[in-house]
Formats: C-alpha cells, sequence, structure tokens
C-alpha cells in the first residue's frame, strides 16, 4: 500500500467515523464555525476601518490647534494667528467653526461645520462632493445623506440657537453618498453662519487649521505653535493617524476580550468532547486494535478527524466572515460600534484579505484546537484492546 | 464515490466560493479606488480629522481631536456611559 492510498483510506475511515457520530460532530463544527467566524469578522472589520481611515486621513490638516481651559476644548482666538506670523514654514492658518447640534425631535447628534473652502488645500475642488447642488454661501448650507434623512428634503431649515431663536439656512445641495462615511451627519456651511448658530463671537474660532509648506517640517512648526501659545494642544496630522490604528487596534476594547473568551470557552469544549471516550468509541478502538491497527494508526485517524473538522470549519466560518462584513456591512458589530447613535452612515467595507490575516486567524483558532485533542487522541490510542472490550 | 472524495470536492466547492469572494473583493477595491479622489478632496476641503462611524457622543464621533480624558469628565468621578465607548481603545498615551 502506497503512502498516498493509506491516507486516503484513513481519511475514509475518518469521514465514516465522524458521520457515525454526526450529531456530536456536527456540533463541534457549528460552534468551531461561529468562533472563527466572530474572530475573523472583527479583525477584517477593524482592518477595513484601520485602512479606511489610513486612506482617506492622510489629507487631514497638518496641524489643528485647540485652546484648553481646565482639560476641556474651548474656542480659540482668532488673533492666535498673529503670534504666529513669525514662524517660517507656515503657509496659511484657517480658522475652522465647528461643533454639534442636538436635534431633540429624533435624539440625533448632527455635526455643524463652517469652514471656507477657499482657504483649505483642494477647495477649489470640493464642488466635486456635493452631488446635487452647489456650495453654500451666505445663509445656504449643504447637508450629509444621514442630515437630510433625518430633516427633511425641505428647501428651508431651521436650526435652534442658543437662545432658542431660530437660525434659518437655505439647503442649496447635498453631499456625495460615495462621501458617506466622512459627511453623513454634517452641516457645511460658511463660518460666518456657523458663528451665529452657536452665537460665537467673530473674534472666536473652534480651532485653527495650519497649512505647512514642507510636510517634513510639521512636528518642528507644531513644537514651535506649542511654544508660542502655552495653553494649546496641537494636533498633528499623524496623531491622527495614530489614534485611529489605537481605537480600532485588534487586540483593544472588550470586543477581542469577548472572543477570546469565547475561543477559550470552544478550546476547552473541544477538549471535553475530545477526551470523553464513550463506550462505543473505546470499543472500536479495542477492535481496531485487535484487527491489526498500531498505536500509530489510530493517531493518525484521531489527527485526520480533528484536520477534517477544523478545515470544514475554518473555511465556512472564513467564508460566511468576509459575506457578513462585505455584504452586511457587519452587521453583527454594528450596534456595538455604533451605541446609541441615532445616524447610522453606510461603512461598504472593503476586508482585505491577506495571507497573514489567514494565517492569523488560523493560528488563533486551528492550532489551539489541534493541540487541545492531541492528548485525548494518544489516551486513546494507547487503550488496551482487552481492556476496552470488557 | 468514497467519502474522501465528497469531502474534497466539499471543501473544494468552498474554495471556489472563496474565489469568487476574492473577484467581489477585487471590484469592490476598484471602486472604492475610484472614489478615494473624491473623499481625499472632501477631506482636505472642509479640514475634517476623523470618520462619522458613531455620532452618539463627541468623543467617538471625533476621536482624534477630542480630549483625552472626555469619556469621564462629565462630572468628578463620572463613570463612561455610552455604549461606543467601552468598545473604543484607550487614546494612545502621551498623545
Amino acid at each position: 500500500m502506497n503512502g498516498l492510498s493509506r491516507q486516503l483510506n484513513v481519511i475514509d475511515y475518518s469521514l465514516s467515523s465522524l458521520w457515525r457520530r454526526r450529531f456530536k460532530s456536527v456540533s463541534v463544527m457549528v460552534v468551531f464555525a461561529a468562533v472563527i467566524f466572530l474572530l475573523a469578522s472583527f479583525q477584517m472589520t477593524t482592518k477595513a476601518l484601520t485602512q479606511t481611515a489610513s486612506r482617506l486621513l492622510v489629507m487631514a490638516p497638518e496641524i489643528t490647534i485647540q485652546k484648553m481651559r481646565a482639560g476641556r476644548q474651548e474656542p480659540i482666538p482668532v488673533a492666535y494667528r498673529e503670534k504666529l506670523a513669525g514662524i517660517f514654514g507656515i503657509r496659511r492658518i484657517t480658522p475652522r467653526v465647528w461643533g454639534y447640534y442636538f436635534n431633540e425631535t429624533h435624539a440625533a447628534n448632527l455635526t455643524v461645520i463652517g469652514v471656507d473652502p477657499r482657504l483649505m488645500p483642494l477647495g477649489e475642488k470640493l464642488a466635486a462632493a456635493i452631488d446635487t447642488g452647489r456650495l453654500p454661501g451666505d445663509h445656504e448650507v449643504v447637508l450629509g445623506q444621514g442630515a437630510e434623512e433625518l430633516l427633511g428634503e425641505n428647501r428651508m431649515i431651521s436650526l435652534f440657537r442658543p437662545d432658542l431663536s431660530l437660525k434659518p439656512l437655505t439647503v442649496v445641495g447635498r453631499f456625495r453618498p460615495a462621501t458617506d462615511l466622512l459627511t453623513y451627519d454634517t452641516l457645511f456651511l460658511p463660518p460666518d453662519d456657523a458663528r451665529d448658530l452657536f452665537s460665537l463671537p467673530p473674534e472666536l474660532a473652534t480651532d485653527l487649521c495650519v497649512t505647512v509648506a514642507n510636510p517634513s517640517e510639521v512636528d518642528t512648526i507644531a513644537k514651535k505653535i506649542a511654544a508660542l501659545l502655552p495653553g494649546t494642544r496641537v494636533l498633528t496630522r499623524s496623531q491622527i493617524e495614530k489614534t485611529y490604528h489605537a481605537v480600532f487596534g485588534w487586540r483593544s476594547g472588550f470586543a477581542s476580550v469577548c472572543l477570546l473568551t469565547a475561543l477559550t470557552s470552544f478550546i476547552i469544549f473541544a477538549w471535553d468532547k475530545a477526551s470523553g471516550l464513550t463506550p462505543e468509541e473505546r470499543r472500536e478502538i479495542g477492535i481496531l486494535k485487535i484487527v491489526g491497527w498500531q498505536t500509530a494508526d489510530v493517531i493518525l485517524l484521531r489527527f485526520w478527524e480533528g484536520v477534517i473538522v477544523a478545515l470544514l470549519s475554518f473555511v465556512a466560518g472564513y467564508t460566511l466572515a468576509y459575506i457578513h462584513v462585505a455584504f452586511f456591512d457587519a452587521g453583527l458589530f454594528r450596534p456595538i460600534m455604533l451605541g446609541w447613535s441615532v445616524l447610522h452612515p453606510r461603512l461598504r467595507l472593503s476586508p482585505g484579505v491577506e495571507v497573514g490575516d489567514v494565517l492569523l486567524v488560523l493560528c488563533l483558532t486551528v492550532v489551539p484546537y489541534l493541540a487541545a485533542t492531541v492528548v485525548p487522541a494518544w489516551r486513546a490510542a494507547i487503550i488496551r484492546a482487552d481492556s476496552a472490550l470488557n | 464515490m468514497r467519502p474522501a472524495v465528497i469531502f474534497i470536492s466539499l471543501v473544494g466547492a468552498l474554495l471556489l466560493a472563496d474565489g469568487l469572494l476574492a473577484l467581489h473583493q477585487r471590484a469592490r477595491r476598484a471602486e472604492n479606488d475610484a472614489e478615494a479622489g473624491v473623499l481625499r478632496v472632501t477631506v482636505s476641503g472642509l479640514g475634517l480629522t476623523d470618520l462619522c462611524l458613531a455620532t452618539e457622543a463627541r468623543y467617538t464621533r471625533h476621536p482624534a481631536v477630542s480630549d483625552p480624558m472626555a469619556p469621564f469628565m462629565d462630572h468628578p468621578g463620572a463613570l463612561e456611559h455610552f455604549p461606543t465607548g467601552s468598545f473604543w481603545a484607550r487614546p494612545e498615551a502621551g498623545r
């Protein structure tokens, strides 16, 4: 008997053996596939979001300056620009007025952004991001898709100022659905209208965006700004990118703890299933030994049973995970990721599957499973034929 | 048909489905690349710092520009109570 034919015969026997115990085998496979599905889904979701953040936020402001007082951010004087005029390498400093508007009717938070795009890099092309309409002029607003769904497709909207007086705005456009991941909850209007809405005096802004001539000087310029403006927080683009890596870091948050708990539970379950030999299994091994099977053959049989269960569960679990993330926007994780958010932007995730990711999930699931079944397999294999048949 | 052949066929069918999903992934990526230009213009033109994912609290809507201690600063001894806050990682040390 050559090696391949022997292995095929053992696989045949393993499959028949698994089929005889099909309720037990299928229950192990379903639980195993579910654990792999959860781990892989979580890995794909966080990776897709991290990659999206890295790809898009590469165009975030090079430096953002916020004023801090008593540990909280507060409006920053626009006159701070003059204090920074002496720093060589700064191309432009643009004040931004932005904040949140709580829509009490729907209990939703909207993001209000007041910025003059003519003063921002690539601002002259911003019209390309607007689906229907144009950039807002005085007393006009452009809405994100979610904000429009919430406020209705009205030509005019009225928002409450802090003193509860109404500020009317004309809706002149809507952001393209492709920009949902950035603008879904956004109300984009001129800075003076945003100031009026927030009752912010003209000499104040929410933060200052600094454009730098040479990107390699960003860190040096940020240090100079921090030295010149004590009481401010100076954020660089690289720090913003790092935040997203930390936020979506695979090992972070309780989700990974829950998933690892599920994995540990599964390993204990697999160990229990594999080590608890039923009288029928002991009898089967005894008969195999009597008809000439060696200990190594029984271990090989158990090995193939483990591989078959692990392989089928892994491929099925990983495939379902991709479908879950790519076609259903990671629907199982969305309630956790979005919390009490009323607006649910469409993510359109593009889960990248690379060899390293597959190997990581493989190492976290299949290897512990096979390891957990090795000792029970050996214990089963060393049963004496006569004792098994008694 | 022997069981090993059925098993190998089943695994082959699953891998074939994976191959089709890989084609889908390539198509989705091409779509995303085509939209990347307008998304970058949006980020740059509005000076955006964050993705619009969770809108329930300011520190989950704009984690990059929120105060590091924002989840706990509503009042002394305040506990984090928004669901998304517990899912997201703590801010990087030294920021």
